[in-house]
């Protein structure tokens, strides 16, 4: 009776195996010899769109494949991460995620994944934050708005575009290691933020520097204060939280990446991961992905694990509001 | 430049042969997929956006408004004909619309409402023209506050909506609220009333609660009828509105588009208001209120009118400070950023082509809609010719594939068979939908904005009457409950002298 399960048991396995699509039995060297799906957990027309399209483009070309962007919002992203993790680990399937939205997902909520569940192939685009503040505004750098938090716990009000995402958790950091007593008012997305900061509803925003937020700069409707990265950056004129004397503050940049399914054999990965490392360094793709968010040194599978891994250190507790 | 040049550009822009096969494709597209229910403008944007990267940008953007108010006139139909509100908006055209199909009027209604959708178009881009740099100022002075107090207003306006009790309007609008819960939490970010399903993660679909709710549960009450003859079928009287019909609808028409235009420049449910806010202000005006809900034509002019003029003002937060307004104009901001033209306060200035000749495409849209729209009413009130068994199946079988197709997920198609049940049920209990499903839209915009004046005030409730226009609007609301249970009462008063109280209009 058990021999006979253990046999039945091991012909499904077979059987799984041999449905498993043209990955499983393949070597490295074939692949790819089908078209590739490109999950985009975000809408048509967003930035992570927009990069995945530019990066479907090159890879197309790259491989010999056709690639097929296939937008899936929903859930911040967790579901198309689950529609991911549905299909078999054979390099077909590819998903972009956002970093570190995808983290804070699971850090909230229980959504059926980890950071065991992905294999990451690499980093695309990683675009900073920026704390704006409007016009009129009569905080004139950081230290006066801190300042201003000081003095008076409830005055702050820190609009930021979503609940669980980077800018929310990372202005919980601030207040939590910094004891500046910020309060953090959650919008749908980051246009909406704007409206609020452009009709002075919120003292400041904590938002990407991405391309809709340069116009309303460049217009002179908003200001920086300051930028969430190590150094300053070329096309913002803002000191950073570092020079300010807040050091942990370097957590809120975005990285788009690639990421399979866990258990996509290393070949695979690692021929995925060359392509994109070539895409980074086309010129024409760099203009599709804007070249001010390109790393100037490409981010390969091993340099996302440990953004991944990072990531999860820094945001575990400060995740969930309250 | 000034306003002449700017529309004489326009013009030079919208009417390159190239534009106008793209505005014509547009409002082909939108106006298809209005008519099949469950496709919305939303889906089709989002799927169609990827081909619009190789045209020109002011092209692409002409051709996704267009499929955008295209929509707005292809969803008037169904609502009209079969009781399916393929938009939140279209919700308000089916409580008088589906009545007058039902009296054989199907022609008129339809007819009237892509009058009505043209002059509110038209009306509007003139607004949009002249109008565009103060009411972006009005839309972001619209803070959390503000928000709160209109959609208050909002709600309150829909237990206006119902031929049956208030009472029971309010409860339906409580539910509405409730089922609009579930979901991630907008301000803390944990998951409610999900059962762990990621599929529930993101609340109902907007789309099935709305087909599940009146289009099945007609669908199934029609079924449970034992007469041969199904209402609708009756014969239809003149495919014409008449001139009686012009004349009723012409006030309302004239309203709507006000209201529309300037409602419809609000971000967030600005469009779904408007039409409430036109059905409420017609039937509060009527001299026979009662007509409403029975195939008044007035309740189909004003709130299409509305509805129409408010998806062109939707364009001005988006054109003039690069806000977008709602999902469809974040899609069209998306096609825009992708041609690296970013919308935003230097838009007139750096690329007016894109301004102007949006500006003037829309107004040649809204021609071809009328001209397409007008021989086309005839076509589709031959549809209810067809046995109501054939037309039920496949408007079924239609909305469970279009209801599919807007996330790829079968979790959506369960949502609509079970709100369909329940359609079913308050249709025998004397309930109505309407209430529900307005609830519903507008339960997500009062709850965040409610939390986000709380934490902005510090927990504070006086931030609702010390803003001028969120106290404001608050007034009115107080106003409105004050006036309406005073003319109740003495309504009351009257019938009880004559004797002829019915219980339905006794409670209002």
């Amino acid at each position: 009776m058990n021999r006979l399960r253990t046999a039945a048991a091991l012909a499904a396995a077979l059987l799984l195996a041999a449905c498993g699509g043209p990955g499983s039995a393949e070597s490295a060297d074939e692949y790819p010899s089908d078209q590739i799906r490109l999950i985009v957990p975000y809408t048509a027309g967003g930035p992570t769109d927009i990069a995945a399209r530019a990066l479907g483009r090159y890879m197309e070309g790259a491989l010999g494949q056709t690639v097929v962007v296939e937008n899936l919002p929903g859930a911040s992203g967790s579901t198309a991460y689950q529609e991911l993790l549905s299909a078999e680990p054979d390099g077909y399937t590819l998903s972009m995620s956002a970093l570190p939205t995808a983290v804070l997902n699971y850090l909230t909520n229980d959504v059926g994944y980890t950071r065991d569940s992905f294999a990451p192939v690499g980093v695309i685009t990683q675009v900073p934050s920026a704390l704006v503040v409007p016009a009129s505004s009569p905080y004139q750098d950081l230290e006066a708005l801190f300042a201003a938090a000081r003095s008076d716990p409830a005055l702050v009000s820190v609009g930021t575009p979503g609940a669980t995402n980077t800018h929310a958790a990372e202005t919980r950091r601030i207040t939590q290691l910094y004891d500046v007593p910020l309060t953090v008012v959650p919008f749908n997305g980051a246009q909406e933020v704007f409206a609020a900061l452009l009709g002075g509803n919120i003292v400041a925003g904590f938002v990407n520097a991405s391309q809709d937020l340069m116009p309303l700069l460049e217009s002179g409707q908003l200001r920086v204060l300051a930028v969430g990265t190590e150094e300053r950056l070329s096309y913002l004129d803002a000191p950073t939280f570092v020079e300010h004397g807040y050091p942990e503050i370097t957590q809120s940049t975005t990285t788009f990446g690639v990421v399979a399914p866990a258990g996509t054999p290393q070949p695979v990965i690692a021929k995925l991961e060359e392509t994109m490392r070539a895409a980074s360094a086309d010129p024409e793709t760099r203009r599709g992905l804007d070249e001010r968010y390109v790393p100037e040194q490409f981010l390969g599978s091993a340099d996302l694990a440990a953004l991944f891994a990072e990531t999860e250190q820094t945001f575990q507790g400060v995740a969930s509001g309250g | 430049m000034g306003v002449l040049d700017g529309i004489a550009q326009g013009f030079a822009v919208a009417l390159d042969p190239v534009n106008i096969l793209y505005v014509f494709i547009g409002v082909l597209i939108g106006t298809v997929i209005g008519v099949l229910p469950g496709l919305g403008p939303t889906a089709t944007i989002a799927l169609l956006l990827p081909l619009t990267y190789e045209i020109e940008p002011h092209t692409a953007v002409i051709l996704l408004a267009g499929i955008y108010y295209g929509s707005m006139y292809g969803g008037t139909i169904t609502s009209v004909l079969l009781r399916l509100p393929g938009e939140a908006a279209s919700v308000v055209t089916t409580f008088d619309g589906y009545e007058m199909a039902k009296q054989g009027r199907a022609g008129p209604a339809l007819g009237i409402a892509a009058i009505g959708s043209f002059v509110g178009g038209v009306l509007s881009v003139v607004g949009l023209a002249l109008l565009a740099p103060p009411l972006a100022a009005l839309a972001v002075s619209f803070g959390p506050p503000e928000y709160v107090a209109l959609t208050v207003l909002g709600i309150l306006l829909i237990t206006y909506l119902g031929t049956g009790s208030a009472v029971k309007s309010l409860c339906m609008a409580a539910l509405g609220l409730l089922l609009a819960t579930v979901g991630q939490d907008p301000i803390a970010g944990t998951t409610r009333f999900t059962f762990g399903q990621v599929a529930l993660f993101d609340g109902l679909d907007f789309v099935a609660v709305a087909m599940g709710l009146f289009g099945v549960g007609e669908i199934l009450h029609s079924l449970e009828r034992t007469e041969k003859a199904q209402a609708v079928a009756r014969r239809i009287k003149g495919i014409w509105p008449s001139r009686a019909d012009m004349r009723d609808s012409a006030g309302a028409i004239g309203r709507g588009s006000v209201l529309g235009f300037l409602i419809g420049v609000l971000p967030g449910g600005g469009g779904v208001v408007s039409s409430l806010a036109s059905y409420a202000l017609e039937k509060r005006r009527a001299k026979d209120p009662s007509r409403f809900g029975r195939g008044a034509i007035e309740g189909v002019a004003g709130p299409e009118t509305a509805n129409n003029a408010s998806s062109t003002s939707a364009f001005i937060p988006l054109l003039t400070l690069g806000i977008p307004a709602n999902v469809v104009l974040a899609l069209i901001f998306g096609a825009l950023l992708i041609h690296g033209v970013t919308p935003g306060p230097q838009l007139i200035d750096q690329h007016p082509e894109i301004f102007w000749g949006v500006i003037a495409s829309m107004f040649v849209g809204n021609l071809m809609l009328l001209a397409l729209n007008i021989p086309l009413v005839g076509v589709f009130v031959q549809i209810l010719r067809v046995r109501a068994g054939i037309l039920s199946a496949f408007a079924l079988l239609v909305t469970m594939a279009g209801v599919f197709s807007i996330n790829n997920d079968a979790t959506d198609m369960w949502v609509v068979l079970a709100f369909g049940l329940l359609g079913w049920l308050m249709k025998k209990t004397g309930f109505e939908p309407g209430p529900l499903v307005l609830a519903f839209v507008l339960g997500p915009v009062l709850e965040r904005a409610f939390r986000q004046s709380m934490l902005i005030s510090g927990g504070s409730l006086s931030v609702f009457v010390t803003r001028p226009i969120s106290g404001g609007l608050l007034a009115a609301t107080v106003l409105v409950v004050v006036i309406s249970v005073v003319t109740a009462r003495r309504r009351a008063r009257v019938l009880h002298r004559h004797d002829e109280l019915t219980p339905a209009e006794g409670e209002r």
